[in-house]
């Protein structure tokens, strides 16, 4: 897959708070990367960076197919967005549209096409104030995909949103990224981007913690973990083989489990007299890994130095 | 310049959909054109001339021929004859309209002086018309007067009349001042009238620069534009785009003004506008309006709320109406000190020169080409500024800038 956008060794301080320090990734054609990361984590900061809103003090942002930011093919949903009150819903998608220079006839269709897809039918003349959050959030997603952009930003699109439009949001993203467009995605919610995302970077207080295919994550990070439920001595439990770490609380016990381990061995192997009344054992999902990156708990560390 | 010209399309159009824009479009002349055809409704039943009473006491025997001055010149006047004292015709005139005493005694031979006491209201031409009298009392000068120098002189000296108002406290003395130049002075007034018409009403849409430059932070739809342009051509389109806007207004104004000036006025209003002078005072306004655009954009950068401004903040934006501090001392001298300080000031410097311009016969060139350096040096200067000021206030969410950030901004 062709590369779109490379960022390398992105650095950036506010003041004397370092903010990012020393990130790369990069975004290729086709697929959806996602950026992770608790609150103040750096996320927002890094792409107003590559967008060109702020200026990194250190390291590079290199887009592929041309020197500068080729605004016209870059599709932008920040964080921090809205759209003029006053204006109907339809002159703001075909001004927006313009200043990507994209011809305003081929948009005036796209814009209905979606939309239609969007459920907002009829929408087109309605005053933006009218529109309720939702709405508003619909139209600044369409409005950032109208120009068919090679390059497509989205800084935590699914904030405020309801179920059923994060589903639409999510299949019209997939479908995108089906079509060829290199999607970079914010979010701080970890069951969509688990979905969705082929690759991530996890990040925490500006730095890289996790960087990689959605899939080897999985499979690298997320060891699995084995709840019992039942009263049992701590000792009798951290002596099991392969457990890597004991969290307990009350008769509620999680076991973290080394990496290699085969569930069903270790299962035989349990001893006869835990008393056991409910048993689940399954991998660490990535929303625990980020809880855990942000409460800082190191478990990840842990597992992951197990691992190296 | 291509996408600025896209923001400048977009905020004119924008605008001339917006109903409360058009209204204010028409309401302005509209309310100019109500006002000033307000008196001539008013002043319909006034207009019946009103006939001057005019009391002479005669101590020449003169009377025979100023009532024969009067009704030759058709004057508008009722003469009697009356035998009151100079010190009886305050009295005689309290609480009286529309009346005059005029003595003719021996100081109109010996000192040329007519003593007159006119009531407080009179008609406005009395002055003028009494003027008339003259000639018959000259006449009598001289014949009594005989032909000796001495005598001759005090005939060429003519005759003063010394008109005095009563008024119901005191009786103040009016001097009929006469003596106006060859020009007329509409001749220099009516293109800085037009200039001024153009700065005021693009110094109001520069308002609206700024309005719109804090509403595009309301609105938080900033970074979404800016991933489509640079700030830089932002803020311009903004600029351009409420300059065509200001013209517009400017048009509708004057489509308004000029037929009704032209109809109820004898000034060649298209004579005296469509003069090489115009260009320069023109010039002055669109300089002018670039100045305050730029300073207002970049102001409505630094706040999201109007409603929310600083001191600092409210007081930049009285700016534009700073050039009214200089009105009085202009008007009074307008090639006096502080008429030169204003048009050295860059925020007054149109405003002053405008104003100084209409008066003015002889324009200052030299002056003239310095502040138009000075306006257009500071317009470059704050233009830059600006766009800085733009660049970091206009993603600045949820607080408004100190002076201190803004500072920090435009030394980056």
């Amino acid at each position: 897959m062709d590369t779109m956008l490379s960022v390398e060794n992105l650095s950036k301080s506010f003041k004397d708070k370092q903010v990012i320090s020393g990130i790369s990734f990069d975004v290729k054609k086709g697929e959806i990367m996602a950026i992770l990361g608790p609150n103040g984590a750096g996320k927002s900061t890094t792409i107003r960076n590559i967008m060109g809103i702020m200026y990194p003090d250190e390291g590079s942002i290199t887009f592929h197919n041309s020197k500068t930011i080729p605004r016209h093919k870059i599709g932008y949903l920040p964080e921090e967005r809205g759209l003029y009150k006053n204006v109907k819903v339809m002159d703001i998608l075909l001004y927006l549209a313009d200043l990507k220079d994209y011809p305003l006839d081929k948009a005036k269709n796209r814009a209905l096409a979606y939309l239609k897809k969007f459920d907002l039918e009829g929408k087109e003349k309605v005053s933006v104030e009218e529109l309720s959050k939702g709405m508003g959030q619909k139209v600044q997603f369409i409005a950032s995909i109208l120009h068919e952009p090679e390059l497509l930003i989205l800084d935590e699109p699914f904030s405020g949103l309801d179920p059923v439009s994060q589903d639409l949001f999510k299949q019209e993203m997939k479908s995108l990224a089906s079509n060829g467009t290199a999607i970079l995605l914010s979010s701080h919610q970890m069951n969509l981007v688990e979905e969705m995302a082929d690759r991530l970077f996890m990040m925490h207080r500006g730095q890289r913690v996790i960087y990689g295919k959605m899939d080897d994550v999985k499979q690298q990070y997320a060891n699995f973990k084995c709840t019992i439920h039942g009263n049992n001595s701590r000792n009798d439990l951290a002596n099991l083989p392969d457990v890597q770490r004991v969290e307990q609380d009350g008769d509620t016990t999680v076991l973290y489990l080394a990496s290699e381990v085969q569930p069903t061995i270790w299962l035989r192997n349990l001893p006869e007299q835990l008393t056991i009344h409910e048993l689940t054992i399954d991998r660490i999902s990535l929303h625990e890994i980020f809880i855990d990156i942000a409460t800082d708990k190191n478990l990840l560390k842990e597992g992951h130095k197990a691992h190296a | 310049m291509h996408n600025t010209l896209k923001v400048a399309k977009w905020e004119i159009k924008r605008n001339l959909k917006n109903k409360s824009f058009i209204i204010g479009l028409f309401l302005t002349p509209a309310l100019f054109l109500f006002f000033a055809l307000l008196p001539s409704l008013f002043g319909d039943s006034d207009d019946k001339p009103v006939v001057t009473q005019v009391y002479i006491n005669d101590q020449l025997d003169i009377y025979g021929d100023l009532q024969a001055t009067v009704d030759e010149h058709a004057l508008n006047w009722d003469v009697h004859t009356t035998d009151i004292s100079e010190t009886e015709a305050a009295n005689a005139l309290d609480g009286q309209e529309d009346t005059a005493y005029i003595f003719v005694d021996h100081h109109a031979l010996d000192d040329s002086m007519v003593p007159v006491y006119t009531s407080e209201e009179i008609d406005s031409f009395f002055t003028h018309d009494i003027q008339l009298l003259e000639e018959p009392l000259r006449a009598m000068q001289m014949k009594v007067a005989g032909l000796s120098d001495e005598q001759l002189a005090l005939v060429n000296q003519g005759v003063t009349f010394d008109e005095r108002i009563v008024d119901e406290s005191t009786a103040t003395e009016a001097n009929n001042k006469s003596g106006e130049s060859g020009l007329d002075p509409m001749e220099r007034v009516v293109p800085a009238a037009f200039a001024g018409i153009i700065l005021l009403s693009i110094v109001f849409t520069g308002m609206m620069v700024f309005q719109s430059a804090s509403q595009e932070k309301k609105d938080k739809i900033a970074e979404i534009i800016l991933s489509s342009l640079t700030p830089g051509e932002l803020m311009q389109g903004k600029i351009i785009g409420y300059f065509i806007l200001g013209i517009i207004q400017v048009v509708v104004f004057l489509v308004f003004i000029i037929p009704l000036a032209i109809w109820k006025t004898d000034i060649p209003i298209m004579e005296y506008l469509l003069v090489p002078e115009l260009l320069l005072l023109v010039g002055l306004a669109i300089l002018g309006y670039l100045l305050f655009a730029s300073i207002f954009v970049a102001l409505g950068a630094t706040m999201a709320d109007i409603s929310t401004s600083g001191n600092f903040q409210g007081m930049v934006l009285m700016l534009p109406f700073l050039p009214f501090v200089f009105i009085g001392p202009v008007l009074n001298d307008p090639s006096g000190l502080f008429a030169q300080i204003g048009t050295y000031i860059p925020f007054t410097s149109s405003g002053v020169l405008m104003m100084r311009l209409a008066m003015l016969e002889d324009w200052p060139w030299i002056e003239i080409a310095i502040a138009y350096a000075i306006l257009i040096i500071s317009t470059w200067l704050f233009m830059k500024l600006a766009g800085k000021i733009f660049k970091v206030g206009i993603l600045m969410y949820g607080k408004n800038a100190t002076p201190k950030e803004i500072w920090k901004w435009i030394r980056a």
